[in-house]
C-alpha cells in the first residue's frame, strides 16, 4: 500500500537572538624555534595550561574541544562555551611559553557558527 | 553578579533566522533571499548518497561564468555616463572593493540595483564633501560613514546638480583609487562586455575555483521537513543541523566518545551513516543570479528518485562587503559573516537558515 505523501511544509520562519551555544576559534600555534611540534593531546594541555595560568583551577575547567588539528601547520580548530568565550581568548592571547618556549597563539578566525569557520574571504586567493 | 564579571561571560550578539518553506510554492521566498544577498565568495553543496557529479548540475557547474579584477579603477569611472549606460542600466552589475576591511580601510560597492555605496572613515568623508550618514555601528563618536549614491536615479543626468558635484568630489576633491572585483549579467543581446570596457593592462578575467571531493562513511542526523525544531527521537533541529554541517565542511571528526580528552562534539542523534556523499565547492566572486540557476538545478535533482533525503547548499557571503542583504549595512566586528544555508528535500520542500554577526541587521 503506498504510504501518503506529507503535506508540503507551511511557511514558518524563527529568528534565534545569541543562542549559540558554542563559540568556535580557528587558530594557529607560533612557534618561530623550529622545535617538536606538539601533537593534539598536548595542543589541548597547552590551551587547559593557558586557561589556568589566567582564570585559576574554574577557568581550567572549562569545556574546550579541539576539534581538528594539523601538526604541519600548528593550526586547530576550538570550540567553547559561549560563557567561556572571552576567558578563552584572553586565556591564549596571554600565553608566551609552550615547554619553556616562545610561542604564541594568533586567532585567524572566530564566530558562533561553525559553518562561518568553512570561508574566509579575507583569505581569497585569485590566481 | 557585577558588571565587568558579567561582561566576561557575555559572548558577542549574533543571529539565526530559520525559515522552512515548499521551493514550488507561488509565493515562496528562497529566490527572492538569494537574490538580495549580493556578494557571495563561496557556494558548497553536499548530496548525501551520491558519489559523482550529477547531470543535472554538469552544465551549471561547467559554466558558472566569468569575473573580473580590475586594479586601480577610480571610483569616479564607475560614475561615467558610459559606464551607467552600458553595465548599470541594463542587466544586473556587480562590483565590491578587493582586499580593504571594511573596520578599517575605506571601501566601495555597486549593488545590482545601481546603488554605488562607499564606506568611508571620517577624514575621508569630510574631505570628499558628499552627504551621507554616519554608521550604525560606530558608536557615540562617528568613525565611520556610509554615503549611497543612486546610480539610476532620474535626477542623476551628465547635466544635473547631483552628478556634477559627485564626479567633483570624487575626481578632484579626494580621488578614490581601489581594486575592484566586479561582475556583469545581462540576459539580453550581447552588448560591449566589460573586458572591452577597461584596458587590457587593467582587468583580468578569472573563473570560479571549483573543487570536487567525495566523503565515505559520513554520519548525518535525520530530518523532517515539517519540524523546525527536530523532534526528540525522531529528527534534529535546524541549529543542530547547522553545527554538524560546519563540521563536515571543516573536516571535524563527527566520532568522538564524551571521554575523550582532546574533543567531544559527535554528530546529532539521530542520524544514520551513508556510504558515500558528494561535496562540490565553488570559490571566487559568485553573483546571486548564478546560484539560483544551481539551486533550480538541485531542485530538479529529486525529479528523479534517488536514495538521499536531503541536500545543502550553503553560500558564504564577503566578510569585508558593505552591505548584507539589501543594503542593510554590515559590519565586521570580530567575525563579519554573513552566510546563508538551504537543505532541499525531496518533497521540495526547504529550510533556509541566515546567520549574520554582531554588526548586521536582521536579515529579511
Amino acid at each position: 500500500m503506498a504510504r501518503a505523501e506529507p503535506p508540503p511544509a507551511t511557511f514558518e520562519r524563527r529568528v534565534l537572538r545569541s543562542a549559540a551555544g558554542h563559540h568556535y576559534l580557528r587558530v594557529r600555534l607560533e612557534l618561530p624555534d623550529g622545535g617538536a611540534r606538539p601533537n593534539a593531546a598536548q595542543l589541548k594541555q597547552l590551551v587547559v595550561a593557558a586557561l589556568k595560568e589566567l582564570h585559576g583551577e574554574v577557568g581550567a575547567a572549562l569545556p574546550v574541544d579541539v576539534l581538528t588539528y594539523e601538526e604541519k601547520t600548528l593550526s586547530a580548530i576550538l570550540r567553547v562555551v559561549s560563557s567561556g568565550f572571552v576567558k578563552l581568548w584572553s586565556a591564549l592571547t596571554l600565553l608566551g611559553f609552550y615547554q619553556n618556549r616562545r610561542c604564541a597563539f594568533r586567532v585567524l578566525q572566530t564566530s558562533p557558527f561553525l559553518l562561518a569557520l568553512s570561508g574566509n574571504s579575507r583569505e581569497l586567493v585569485l590566481d | 553578579m557585577s558588571a565587568p564579571l558579567r561582561r566576561v561571560q557575555q559572548a558577542p550578539r549574533h543571529l539565526l533566522v530559520s525559515e522552512k518553506g515548499h521551493a514550488r510554492h507561488p509565493r515562496s521566498r528562497h529566490a527572492a533571499h538569494v537574490r538580495d544577498h549580493a556578494y557571495n565568495c563561496r557556494v558548497s553543496v553536499l548530496i548525501p548518497e551520491c558519489g559523482i557529479l550529477p547531470e543535472v548540475l554538469k552544465s551549471t557547474v561547467a559554466d558558472f561564468g566569468v569575473y573580473y579584477l580590475v586594479k586601480n579603477l577610480s571610483v569616479h569611472e564607475l560614475v561615467a555616463r558610459e559606464f551607467i549606460d552600458s553595465f548599470v542600466k541594463k542587466g544586473s552589475c556587480y562590483a565590491l572593493t578587493y582586499n580593504t576591511k571594511i573596520d578599517q580601510d575605506n571601501t566601495a560597492a555597486l549593488l545590482p540595483t545601481g546603488k554605488l555605496i562607499l564606506s568611508v572613515d571620517k577624514d575621508t568623508y569630510e574631505e570628499l564633501g558628499l552627504q551621507g550618514r554616519p554608521s550604525r555601528y560606530s558608536g557615540k563618536k562617528a568613525m565611520r560613514y556610509i554615503i549611497t549614491i543612486d546610480l539610476t536615479d532620474s535626477d542623476f543626468h551628465p547635466d544635473g546638480k547631483k552628478h556634477k558635484r559627485v564626479l567633483w568630489a570624487l575626481k578632484e576633491k579626494k580621488p578614490l583609487e581601489f581594486d575592484f572585483l566586479m561582475a556583469w549579467y545581462n540576459t539580453g543581446a550581447e552588448g560591449s562586455t566589460l573586458m572591452s570596457y577597461f584596458p587590457k593592462n587593467q582587468i583580468r578575467a578569472l573563473k570560479p575555483k571549483i573543487t570536487f571531493s567525495t566523503l565515505r562513511d559520513l554520519q548525518c542526523p535525520a530530518l523532517q521537513s515539517n519540524e523546525l525544531e527536530g523532534k526528540p527521537e525522531e529528527s534534529c533541529s535546524t541549529e543542530e543541523l547547522f553545527e554538524w554541517l560546519g563540521a563536515v565542511l571543516n573536516q571535524v571528526n563527527l566520532d568522538n566518545k564524551s571521554s575523550s580528552f582532546i574533543s567531544t562534539y559527535c554528530c546529532p542523534q539521530p542520524n544514520t551513516t551513508v556510504d558515500q556523499a558528494f561535496l562540490c565547492t565553488i570559490t571566487g566572486f559568485i553573483i546571486p543570479d548564478k546560484i539560483i540557476q544551481l539551486l533550480e538545478q538541485l531542485c530538479s535533482y529529486f525529479s528523479e528518485p534517488k536514495l538521499a533525503h536531503w541536500l545543502t547548499l550553503t553560500v558564504h557571503g564577503f566578510a569585508d562587503s558593505p552591505v548584507s542583504w539589501r543594503e542593510n549595512e554590515h559590519g565586521f566586528h570580530k567575525g563579519g559573516e554573513n552566510l546563508y544555508n538551504f537543505v532541499v528535500f525531496r518533497n521540495l520542500d526547504y529550510w533556509l537558515q541566515m546567520a549574520v554577526g554582531t554588526h548586521d541587521d536582521c536579515p529579511p
